[in-house]
């Protein structure tokens, strides 16, 4: 199977021209170290949570490490204050604020999670490609 | 003026049905609808060794900030990838023509943000890497 998963960023402001040149970057999904694309997706999933408490997206015990995976996290809630923090494994990677999407590589050394900032209720949609 | 990110994942075959998601955020300070205004704007180095190297020096003061890191892998050759650390946690890596945007929180010193060319040798020629950062912090500069 030759996966054709890509993922296209756009970022348009004076200062960042360049990434806007061209019309942004592309990158074709791929399995490490290989040109191969990636054959599997957990796919696009939504959570809702009403509580501080962390959700593990991804347990890293259930995949493969140093791995080309890839997870994409957005928090689709409107209000400006609602975040969450995403973490992996123990380390803090950073807040994700009402609107925000990440692209994010993970080589499944530790847990995929994020913590809401709140306990009003916040929502999360994110998916991952990856190798197993 | 507002900075904004367009994602888009597209894949036609990786399951039953296509996967066709397109989103733009825009990039605000923390918890408000105030537009990021700093930036390092986009840099260029090439990396030639296998042991990490601060790509962003955290500064603590940019704890709780809204910060977003743009970090891609210009290398042709699909074996050189780069090793995303943070706080001594590989985030992950990236191959060759491989991007990633993430937010940043500057927990502590401790935070910041480490690459290495891991499959780096004199032989695999370097790996050059673009990187930008959108901020908020007014301390960044003095501590990067």
């Amino acid at each position: 199977m030759i996966s054709t998963a890509s993922a296209d960023m756009c970022c348009a402001r004076t200062a960042c021209l360049a990434l806007a040149g061209g019309g942004g970057n592309s990158q074709k999904l791929t399995t490490a170290g290989h040109e191969k694309g990636v054959a599997q997706a957990a796919g696009l999933s939504r959570a809702t949570t009403t509580s501080t408490g962390a959700v593990t997206l991804f347990a890293a015990s259930a995949y493969a490490d140093d791995k080309a995976d890839k997870v994409y996290i957005k928090v689709t809630n409107t209000e400006a204050a609602r975040y969450v923090l995403v973490s992996i494994g123990s380390t803090a990677v950073g807040r994700l604020y009402a609107g925000d999407w990440a692209l994010i590589p993970w080589d499944g050394t530790g847990d995929f999670k994020y913590t809401p900032g709140q306990s009003d209720s916040t929502t999360v949609e994110y998916m991952m490609f990856h190798e197993g | 003026m507002a900075t904004t990110a367009t994602i888009t994942l597209t894949s036609a075959d990786i399951a039953g049905d296509p996967v066709n998601v397109s989103k733009t955020a825009t990039c605000t300070k923390a918890g408000t609808t105030t537009d990021l205004d700093q930036t390092t704007g986009v840099n260029r180095v090439h990396l030639r060794n296998a042991t990490n190297k601060v790509l962003l020096a955290a500064n603590a003061e940019g704890d709780n900030l809204a910060a977003k890191v743009y970090i891609i892998n210009k290398a042709t050759d699909a074996s050189l990838y780069l090793t995303v650390t943070i706080n001594a946690q590989t985030v992950g890596k990236l191959y060759a023509g491989d991007w990633m945007f993430i937010p940043w929180s500057q927990t502590d010193t401790s935070a910041s943000i480490e690459v290495a060319a891991t499959n780096w040798t004199a032989s695999t020629g370097d790996i050059p890497v673009e990187y930008a950062l959108f901020h908020e912090d007014t301390d960044f500069l003095t501590n990067a």
